[in-house]
């Protein structure tokens, strides 16, 4: 598996939390485009959600992470650092989607 | 001056590349001429042979030295070895060849692949044996997997009358263990064929699509005295290969085109290599088309440019926020790597695939006009075609689809551009990732190229034009420690461009000798390391795929995590002669980037260790170590 070998050092780098940007397509990713994601009760934003982010990912890498609005903010500034298009209200309406369901008091095991 | 009439007289340059490289250096046409005269009794003294073909004598090591230089070579880079005595012999009165010592054969090779790729000149790389030979590999595979004409050589130490005797540094089969990795490789079965198979290397390597090759021989070929044989300039065997396009496919991909209601066009790596830039610009404009890229190597389409779309997230042409359901699409010089199941380009899409690697071709997506060509020639054909079908109405309609691929253009910059918008922006010690990403693109020359093996991060910001502005050289093999190497190869062959190398800490640390090679050399490239001490992709990765086990709830990660002790970049960069710093904020990344710059001014290298936030799920403030100690276990104070 020389694959898995080598891919630590994809990083060395500061990373994301989510694996995305766009010139560094990762294996995965593209399995993620198909993937169902569960665990995201309706509640205002997360058509938008849905709609955006589960074009690269799948929804794996959410359920163990737990943040507040700002928190989340910061995750979704990142990714358009890595190719994203959003305007700012779209980000904070994700953001605040996250915060709800994904929040620090949020149950983790919510699913 | 010696060095151009050495090539003269070996017959490695022309008599126009004579008089073009003495005014070149300041020499006027005239003197220029007057020294050629001087110097032509001599030359006809060794023209017994015809044009481009020298019967030369000498050692095994010599000839090779002379196959070299006619085959263009002016850069060799190796590591020590013992049994290539005669080779480094004949390079003392040659000195149109320039060796260049590299304290490791990856890094020596990612140097040797970083010249190529940014100079288009010939090169060989050379280890010692199979055992310099297995460092090397790994940027074989790059190269490979790169398509980059890059010649690798290494002798088998067993020599011709003990071979098979599991001998020290033997291996049986040296030249097959590269198979999978190169399109050609030989072994020399006599001494007089070591001319002729560096010839077929370059020759391999060197005909599109390009790729590695590998030429070995045994030891004693080397020593070998009165060696006679025939050393041929490259021009003589190279088969030139340049394809024009099927005509008949032409005209079929240019009514697709101008008939489509959204083209797309994806570009590729070819483009670069053909410097056909331009080209592909031309023919987006005069169909209005919608401008994307694949993962590759370079920046092959000017980011600025009002048809640029930007790059799909995901890979797949179904995560590009636009266009969204293309018609037609078409890749050109584009190899299309996938790594899941979906094609890039849907089926739903037409696919006009023009590329001169005609083997990858059809294997995932399937196509429904092939162009195998040189994307120089085939661009200019295809061009041709569309304007001799254009008319008033598709004009019409090629307007209204540019106006609308404009305003879209403008809605993504203003999106892009809110990356400084994130609340964590002028966090401190460590910094945000994109910040130093920021910074370093509003402090880069307008023309320089950014070397990047910091293949997590987001390269935003800095709005490459392969016409003129920033370049760039990212990877697309992916066995790390390529980044610095490779910035190095690049500076020896553009020494009047900036030359930035971005690299992640775990990247870096595969493969920092480089850095010596900078230092000696005068290669003045800043190094800027993303450290954030952690494996941060695999991180993330794992956790995607373990969500919600043992590793999150217990935060033990065993794979991810490079601190304790952190390393520190820019001390293992002072131990190569390169002077460096550690970078906690952004202030201090300003005032560092003007060091650097001023260090590159006058001549040096300069490293800046930038400390980067750790982000993503389940990072603990001090994540945890494997207790491995065996400190325990020491019953003896040694």
């Amino acid at each position: 598996m020389k694959d898995a070998i080598r891919r630590p050092g994809y990083t060395g780098v500061v990373l994301a939390f989510l694996l995305v940007f766009p010139l560094t397509i990762l294996s995965g990713v593209a399995h993620a485009q198909q993937a169902k994601p569960t665990g995201f009760p309706d509640a205002p934003g997360r058509d938008l959600l849905l709609g955006r982010c589960f074009q690269c990912h799948g929804d794996g890498i959410w359920r163990d992470h737990r943040q507040d609005q700002r928190g989340w903010e910061g995750v979704l500034y990142r990714m358009v650092g890595r190719g994203a298009l959003w305007t700012e209200q779209e980000i904070g309406t994700m953001a605040g989607y996250l915060a709800t369901v994904r929040g620090t008091s949020t149950d983790k095991t919510q699913r | 001056m010696r060095e151009l009439v050495a090539r003269y007289l070996s017959r490695s340059i022309s008599r126009r590349s004579f008089l073009k490289g003495l005014t070149t250096a300041g020499v006027s046409l005239g003197a220029a001429k007057g020294i050629l005269e001087s110097i032509v009794p001599a030359a006809h003294a060794q023209a017994a042979a015809p044009e481009g073909i020298k019967v030369f004598q000498g050692t095994g090591g010599a000839c090779f030295a002379e196959q070299l230089i006619a085959s263009g070579v002016k850069y060799v880079f190796g590591n020590s070895a013992s049994e290539d005595a005669q080779f480094y012999e004949a390079l003392v009165d040659r000195p149109q060849l320039k060796y260049i010592l590299s304290p490791h054969e990856g890094p020596g090779a990612a140097m040797a692949a970083g010249y190529v790729k940014a100079s288009g000149e010939p090169t060989i790389v050379m280890q010692a044996a199979v055992v310099g030979l297995m460092n090397a590999m790994g940027q074989m595979y790059n190269a490979f997997k790169e398509q980059t004409p890059l010649v690798f050589y290494s002798y088998r130490t067993d020599q011709t009358r003990r071979a098979g005797r599991d001998g020290f540094e033997e291996v049986a089969n040296q030249e097959q263990i590269v198979g999978p990795l190169t399109k050609y490789s030989w072994l020399a079965r006599r001494a007089d064929m070591i001319p002729e198979t560096l010839r077929r290397a370059f020759k391999a390597a060197w005909t599109p699509p390009y790729g590695p090759t590998y030429a070995s021989w045994h030891s004693d070929f080397n020593d070998e005295t009165g060696v006679r044989t025939e050393i041929i300039t490259q021009q003589k065997v190279d088969p030139r290969m340049r394809v024009r396009p099927n005509p008949a496919e032409v005209e079929r991909a240019a009514k697709l085109l101008v008939e489509a209601r959204m083209p797309l066009l994806i570009v590729g790596d070819e483009l670069y290599n053909t410097k056909s830039v331009a080209k592909a610009v031309k023919l987006a404009e005069l169909l209005g088309m919608p401008v994307t890229q694949a993962r590759q190597m370079y920046a092959n389409f000017p980011q600025s440019h009002h048809l640029w779309v930007g790059t799909p997230g995901a890979g797949t042409l179904a995560s590009l926020t636009y266009p969204k359901e293309p018609d037609v699409v078409f890749s050109v010089g584009n190899k299309l790597q996938h790594n899941g199941p979906s094609p890039i380009v849907p089926r739903s899409a037409k696919f006009i695939d023009m590329r001169i690697d005609s083997a990858s071709m059809g294997n995932v997506i399937t196509t429904e006009v092939p162009l195998v060509a040189d994307v120089a020639y085939g661009l200019d054909d295809l061009t041709a075609a569309v304007e001799g079908l254009m008319t008033a109405s598709i004009r019409k309609r090629v307007e209204e689809r540019a106006q609308e691929v404009r305003g879209f253009g403008e809605r993504a910059r203003g999106m892009r551009a809110l990356v400084v918008k994130n609340p964590d922006w002028n966090r401190n010690n460590p910094m945000l990732s994109d910040r130093l990403t920021w910074e370093i693109a509003q402090f880069a020359d307008p023309d320089a190229i950014i070397v990047h093996e910091a293949g997590s991060i987001g390269l935003h910001s800095f709005g490459f034009n392969p016409l003129g502005g920033r370049e760039l050289f990212f990877y697309y093999g992916a066995h790390l420690g390529s980044g610095v190497g490779t910035a190095a190869g690049v500076k020896l062959a553009r020494p009047n461009q900036q030359v930035i190398c971005l690299v992640g800490d775990g990247s870096f640390i595969f493969g920092p000798t480089a850095l010596w090679n900078m230092a000696r050399l005068e290669l003045p490239v800043i190094t800027i390391v993303y450290n954030n001490h952690a494996y941060s992709g695999p991180h993330s990765r794992v956790i995607e795929k373990t969500a919600g086990g043992r590793m999150v709830q217990t935060g033990q990660f065993y794979h991810d995590y490079l601190g304790n002790p952190d390393m520190n970049m820019a001390h293992i960069a002072k131990g190569f002669g390169v002077d460096g710093e550690v970078v906690e904020s952004p202030v201090q990344l300003k005032a560092a980037l003007a060091r650097a710059r001023k260090a590159t001014v006058e001549g040096r290298p300069y490293l800046i260790d930038a400390q980067v936030a750790r982000t993503g799920v389940a990072w603990a403030e001090k994540p945890w170590v494997p207790p491995i100690r065996v400190a325990g276990e020491r019953t003896r104070k040694v």
